[in-house]
C-alpha cells in the first residue's frame, strides 16, 4: 500500500530533489567510520586465520573457515538452539506485547500503574534481570517454587535451570520477560496510528471486537509487527549477556546459543578468524529466514 | 476507542490486567523489599516480603562504597546526549528513507540488517582501535558516538515504519494549500510521529542507560564510569553476589528510565497533539 | 673548630645515611630499598580485578604507602570487572592499552602469556622473593620455560561442616595429622543422613573445575606427553573422584540432588537452615560463613579431603606486567613490594584466600590468629601443586566445549561412565588439542 503511495506522490514532490542526501547526511559520517567500518573489518575477519596475540600476520584463507565450521557439530547443535530460542522467545515477546499494548488502549481503571510497569523489564539493567530471574528460580529458597507449594503443586526442589529438560524453556521464559517492553512500546506507537474513524465506522456498521481486531487493528498494525518481529528476532539470536549469567549454556550445553559459542571461540580461545566466520554464517542465515518471512508477509497482506 | 463491550470482556480484561501488572512488579517489590535486608535475613530459606529486621546500610554501602552518584550522573548525560542526538539525526534520515526510495534506502536497510546480526563483541576489538587512533577512548564523549551510531538502525526502522504509516495525501494536500515544505512538516507530521518519537528516544536513552560492554571496553578512569559498571561492582567472582547493596544500587538504576519515560510521554502527547487527530 | 667541623661533617653524614635509607621500610626486603630512583617521574597503571571491600582497601593502601615511599614511581589503580577480566585484558592488549601491572589467574595467562602479552619475568624476580614461594606454585605460572607472573593468593576445595550436627552424631573432626579420606568422608556423610536432612550439600551446577583440581587427590591428571604429543586419558585415576561424587548422589543417597544443580554460594541458605550438614566449597566461603550464618551457627571447615594424597591443583591469582610496558623494572619493583609478609598477608584476609609465600602465611596465622579456619587454611597450603592441564593451549576450549557439558551430564545421570569417557577423548582431537 505504501509502496504504491509514494511511487504516485513521487512525481509532486520531485521539485525538492535536494532531499534524500540532505536528510541522511548527518548520520552519514559517524556511522562510516564507527560501524560500517568496525563491520567491514569484522566481516572480512571471517575469511581470514586471524588469531589473538601481538604482532600476529593474518593471512586470508578464503573458505577455509566455513568447511571447517560445516563439520563442526557442537556450532550447529548451538545453531539450532539459537533458531528455536529466538522464534519462540520473539512470539512470546509479541504475544505479550499486543496483549498489553492493546489492553492499555482500553477504557479501564488502574491503567496508569501497567502503563508505568510495562517499561519495567526494559528500564532494569540486563545483568540485574538476569541475577534476579536466577533468584526465582532457585529450588529452595525461589520465588517459583515457593509460589507452586503455597498453590498445593507438588514441585519439591525442581531447580528449574539445571534440569536437562526445564532449563531451556525456563531462559525463554526470561528471554520473552525482558523483551516484551520495547514491543509493548513499539506496537503502543504502531496501535495510535491507526485512524479512531475506522474503528468507529466498524463498530457502527456491527462488527465485534475481533472482527475489528482482524480486519482494521492487523492490517494497519503489519508494517510495525514486522519491524518489531524482525528486530526481536535478530536481537534474541544475537543476544548471550542473559543466558550466561543465567546458565552460561549449560546444563550440559542445552542452553548453549550461537552468540555465546561464537563470543567463547573468539574472546575465550582467541580465535578471532574462526568466530568472525561464524558471524557471517549467523548473518546470512537469518538475513535468508528474515527474508522468507517478510515475503510470506506481503503476499498475505495484499 | 471500542464503546459497547459486554460484563464478561470487561471482567476478562481487570484479570489481564491484573496479570501483568503481577508478572511485571514483582522484580520491581523484590528490588525494594531485599535493599531493605540485612547480610544474614538474605539467605534466609524462607524470605518475606517485609524485611523482619529492614535497614539501611545497604544503601549507605551502596552510596559510600562507590561513586554511584558520580556514575548515575556519567549515565544521565550519556542517556539524554543519546536521546536527544539520536533523534536528531534519525528523524530526518527516517523521513527521508520513508519518502525516497533511492538505493540509500536499499543500502540503509543492508546496514541495519548485518549491523544487528553480525555479533557485536566480535567488531568490539576494530572499533577499538578505531576509537584509539582518534583519541576517544576513556571519554564520555567517544561512548555517546558509539551509542548514537549504534542506536540508529532501530530508531531508523521504527521512525521509518512510522512515517509511513502517515498517508502521502496528507502531505500533498497541505502543500497544495500551499503550505512549505517545513510547515507541513511542522505542523502535520512531527505531531503524528509523536508517538515514534517516543520510542526512539525512549530506546536511545535506555540504551544509553544500560549499556555495558561497550562501556566496560572504552572507559578506564574511575571518574567516567557509568552506572551499568559500578552496579557490576557488586558482583563478585564465583557467583558470590552482595545482593543487599546491589538491589539498593539496582534500584537507583531503575528509576530514571521510568521517571524519563513518564515524562517524555506527557510531554509529548500534550505538547504535540495539538492538531488532535488521534487518540 | 675542629669540634664544630667534626660535628657538622658527622651531622652531614647523618643527613646523608638518612636519605639514602630513610624511604625505606625496615622489614623491606633488600631488592626493594636498592631500587634506582628512576631520573624522570614513572607513572604504573596497575588493572586489579580486586572487588571485596577489604581487598579494596588492602590495595589502596599498598598502592599509597608504595606511592608515599617512591615519590618519582606513581602506581594508578584501574578497577577492572572481576567477571570481564579476560575480555577487558583481551581488548586492551590487541589495543595496545594495556596497564603495566596486570592482575588475573594462573588459568587465564596461559594464553596470553603465548599471544605474547606477557613479559618475561624470569630474570626480573628477586631472588628472596623467588625462594619465599614453593616451586610447585612457580610451575603454574611458567609457560615455555617462561615465567609471566607472579602468585598471589589461592583457593583450595574444602568440606565446611555443621559443628553442632555432627557432634549431636559423636563424630570427631579431621586434625592435620590425620585428615579424612574420602571413604570416611562417604562414611559419615551417610551416618548424618537422616529423615529431615542430607549428610552433605555439594553446589556442582559448574563441576569442570572441582573435579579437575579435586582429582589430584588420586592422581588423576587426565593429560598425558606420550610421545611430544598430549593426549586425554580416562582410567581409573580419572574416575575416582567422579564415581564417588555420583556414589554419594545415587547409591549412598547422602548427596542432596537439589545442590549438584546449584552453584557454591546457592547452597548456603540450605546450609543455614540445616539442610545439609557439611558442604563443599571453595575455601573463600568462609566469608559467607562469617557475614551469614545465623547467631550461633558453630561452623568449622576440615583440613583437605585426602585420596592417595590430599593434592589440589593450584590456581593463583597473578600479577603480570605486559609487554607493551616501558618501565618493567618499576614494575618488578611495585610487584616484590606487593608481595611484601604483612601486604600480601592483608590482600589474602581481604578475599579469604591463601596467600602463597611461607612468610605471608606466617602473617596470616599472626593477624587473624587462626580464628574462622585460617590455621586450617593456612596449613593447606603445601598440598596445592600444579596439574598437567595448567600449561595447555587448548585446555580452555576443552573445558568449557567438552568437559563441562559432559561432567554435568554424568552427575545428572544422563551418560554414564564410558560414554563421559569417550567424549573426553574425542573432544581433546575435536578442539585441535595437541
Amino acid at each position: 500500500m505504501s509502496v504504491a503511495v509514494a511511487t504516485r506522490g513521487g512525481a509532486s514532490m520531485r521539485r525538492l530533489r535536494a532531499g534524500p542526501l540532505f536528510f541522511l547526511l548527518p548520520a552519514l559520517i559517524p556511522v562510516v567510520l564507527f560501524s560500517v567500518l568496525p563491520l567491514a573489518q569484522g566481516i572480512y575477519l571471517g575469511f581470514t586465520d586471524a588469531k589473538a596475540g601481538i604482532n600476529v600476520d593474518l593471512a586470508p584463507n578464503w573458505l577455509d573457515n566455513y568447511t571447517r565450521l560445516l563439520s563442526n557439530d557442537l556450532f550447529w547443535q548451538s545453531f539450532q538452539i539459537g533458531i528455536i530460542w529466538a522464534v519462540t522467545t520473539t512470539f512470546l515477546q509479541y504475544i505479550l506485547g499486543l496483549g498489553l499494548a492493546i489492553l492499555m488502549e482500553q477504557r479501564l481503571r488502574f491503567l496508569w500503574i501497567v502503563r508505568i510497569l510495562a517499561l519495567v523489564p526494559w528500564a532494569i539493567p540486563p545483568v540485574i534481570v538476569a541475577i534476579m530471574w536466577r533468584l526465582v528460580y532457585q529450588p529452595d529458597i525461589g520465588l517459583l517454587n515457593q509460589a507452586l507449594r503455597g498453590i498445593g503443586v507438588p514441585i519439591g526442589e525442581l531447580n528449574w535451570l539445571a534440569d536437562f529438560n526445564t532449563a531451556f524453556p525456563a531462559v525463554i521464559v526470561v528471554g520473552a520477560w525482558a523483551g516484551m517492553a520495547q514491543t509493548t512500546v513499539a506496537l503502543t506507537a504502531g496501535l495510535k496510528g491507526i485512524p479512531v474513524e475506522l474503528h468507529e465506522a466498524a463498530a457502527s456498521d456491527g462488527a465485534t471486537a475481533w472482527q475489528r481486531f482482524r480486519h482494521i487493528t492487523w492490517p494497519q498494525l503489519r508494517p510495525v509487527t514486522d519491524a518489531i518481529v524482525s528486530l526481536n528476532f535478530i536481537w534474541n539470536f544475537n543476544s548471550f549477556g542473559l543466558v550466561y549469567v543465567l546458565t552460561e549454556g549449560g546444563p550440559g550445553g542445552k542452553t548453549m546459543v550461537p552468540a555465546l559459542f561464537a563470543y567463547n571461540e573468539g574472546f575465550k580461545y582467541g580465535h578471532f578468524g574462526y568466530a568472525a566466520a561464524m558471524g557471517n554464517v549467523m548473518v546470512i542465515v537469518v538475513l535468508a529466514l528474515l527474508y522468507i518471512y517478510l515475503r510470506s508477509g506481503r503476499r498475505g497482506v495484499e | 476507542m471500542i464503546h459497547r463491550r459486554s460484563r464478561r470482556a470487561t471482567v476478562l480484561q481487570y484479570v489481564a490486567l491484573l496479570g501483568f501488572i503481577a508478572f511485571l512488579s514483582f522484580p520491581l517489590l523484590w528490588m525494594l523489599s531485599t535493599s531493605f535486608k540485612g547480610p544474614r535475613e538474605l539467605v534466609a530459606l524462607i524470605p518475606s516480603l517485609i524485611p523482619v529486621a529492614p535497614t539501611l546500610e545497604n544503601y549507605g554501602t551502596a552510596f559510600s562504597e562507590q561513586d554511584l552518584v558520580q556514575s548515575a550522573r556519567n549515565s544521565l548525560q550519556l542517556s539524554l546526549g543519546n536521546a536527544i542526538l539520536t533523534v536528531l539525526v534519525a528523524l530526518p534520515a527516517a523521513y527521508g528513507l520513508a519518502r525516497y526510495a533511492t538505493i540509500l534506502r536499499r543500502l540503509t536497510m543492508g546496514w541495519i540488517l548485518v549491523s544487528q546480526i553480525f555479533p557485536l563483541i566480535l567488531i568490539i576489538i576494530p572499533l577499538f582501535l578505531i576509537l584509539k587512533t582518534l583519541h576517544l577512548l576513556d571519554s564520555l564523549s567517544g561512548l555517546l558516538i558509539v551509542y548514537l551510531v549504534w542506536s540508529l538502525p532501530f530508531t531508523l526502522w521504527m521512525l521509518q515504519t512510522y512515517v509511513k504509516a502517515i498517508p502521502l495525501e496528507l502531505e500533498e494536500a497541505a502543500s497544495i494549500d500551499g503550505a512549505g515544505r517545513l510547515r507541513i512538516l511542522r505542523s502535520i507530521i512531527l505531531p503524528l510521529l509523536a508517538p515514534g518519537i517516543v520510542v526512539a528516544a525512549l530506546f536511545a536513552f535506555i540504551s544509553g542507560w544500560n549499556e555495558f560492554f561497550f562501556a566496560l571496553v572504552v572507559l578506564q578512569s574511575p571518574e567516567h564510569a557509568t552506572l551499568p559498571l559500578t552496579l557490576a561492582r557488586f558482583i563478585g567472582a564465583e557467583g558470590v553476589v552482595r545482593l543487599g547493596p546491589l538491589a539498593a544500587a539496582s534500584l537507583v538504576a531503575t528509576l530514571p528510565s521510568l521517571v524519563f519515560f513518564a515524562i517524555i510521554q506527557r510531554h509529548l502527547r500534550s505538547g504535540l497533539l495539538a492538531g488532535g487527530v488521534k487518540g | 673548630m675542629n669540634k664544630q667541623i667534626r660535628a657538622s661533617i658527622a651531622t652531614l653524614a647523618v643527613a646523608i645515611l638518612t636519605a639514602a635509607c630513610g624511604s625505606a621500610n625496615p622489614a623491606a626486603s633488600p631488592a626493594a630499598s636498592v631500587a634506582a630512583t628512576p631520573a624522570t617521574p614513572v607513572t604504573l597503571q596497575f588493572a586489579s580485578f580486586a572487588w571485596q571491600k577489604a581487598t579494596v582497601d588492602a590495595h589502596n593502601k599498598i598502592v599509597s604507602d608504595w606511592n608515599a615511599a617512591h615519590p618519582n614511581i606513581t602506581v594508578k589503580i584501574v578497577t577492572v570487572d572481576v567477571n570481564s577480566v579476560h575480555d577487558k585484558l583481551l581488548t586492551t592488549f590487541q589495543g595496545g592499552t594495556a596497564a603495566d601491572i596486570v592482575h588475573d589467574e594462573s588459568a587465564d595467562i596461559g594464553g596470553f602469556s603465548g599471544q605474547g602479552f606477557l613479559a618475561d619475568l624470569t630474570p626480573l624476580i628477586p631472588a628472596e622473593l623467588k625462594s619465599d614461594i614453593p616451586q610447585g606454585i612457580w610451575d603454574t605460572v611458567t609457560f615455555g620455560g617462561k615465567i609471566t607472573g607472579v602468585p598471589t593468593i589461592l583457593q583450595t576445595y574444602s568440606v565446611f561442616v555443621n559443628k553442632k550436627m555432627l557432634g549431636d552424631a559423636n563424630i570427631t573432626l579431621p586434625t592435620a595429622a590425620s585428615p579424612w579420606t574420602w571413604d570416611k568422608f562417604a562414611e559419615v556423610s551417610k551416618q548424618l543422613t537422616t529423615g529431615d536432612r542430607f549428610g552433605v550439600g555439594w553446589g556442582l551446577k559448574s563441576p569442570a573445575a572441582t573435579v579437575m583440581s579435586m582429582s589430584l587427590n588420586f592422581n588423576g591428571l587426565f593429560f598425558y606427553n606420550e610421545g611430544g604429543k598430549n593426549v586425554v586419558k580416562f582410567g581409573p585415576a580419572e574416575q575416582q573422584v567422579l564415581k564417588r561424587i555420583y556414589s554419594l548422589a545415587y547409591t549412598d543417597k547422602s548427596l542432596s540432588p537439589t545442590t549438584l544443580g546449584q552453584s557454591g554460594p546457592e547452597i548456603l541458605p540450605g546450609f543455614f537452615a540445616g539442610k545439609y550438614a557439611m558442604i563443599v566449597g571453595g575455601n573463600y566461603v568462609a566469608q559467607q560463613m562469617v557475614e551469614q550464618a545465623p547467631a550461633g551457627f558453630d561452623w568449622a571447615m576440615l583440613p583437605l579431603l585426602k585420596g592417595d594424597t590430599q593434592a589440589q591443583s593450584a590456581n593463583p591469582q597473578t600479577l603480570s606486567i605486559s609487554t607493551q610496558s616501558k618501565n618493567p623494572k618499576e614494575a618488578m619493583q611495585f610487584i616484590a613490594y606487593y608481595m611484601q609478609a604483612n601486604n600480601l598477608a592483608s590482600v589474602a584476609i581481604g578475599d579469604w584466600l591463601i596467600p602463597v609465600s611461607t612468610s605471608a602465611g606466617k602473617a596470616v596465622t599472626t593477624i587473624t590468629g587462626g580464628k574462622n579456619s585460617w590455621d586450617v587454611n593456612v596449613a593447606s597450603a603445601p598440598s596445592l601443586k600444579i596439574a598437567p592441564f595448567q600449561t595447555l593451549d587448548a585446555y580452555a576450549q576443552w573445558k568449557t566445549q567438552i568437559a563441562q557439558p559432559g561432567f554435568q551430564q554424568y552427575l545428572a545421570n544422563k551418560i554414564d561412565l564410558a560414554t563421559l569417557g569417550t567424549q573426553l577423548i574425542d573432544g581433546w582431537t575435536k578442539v585441535g588439542g595437541k
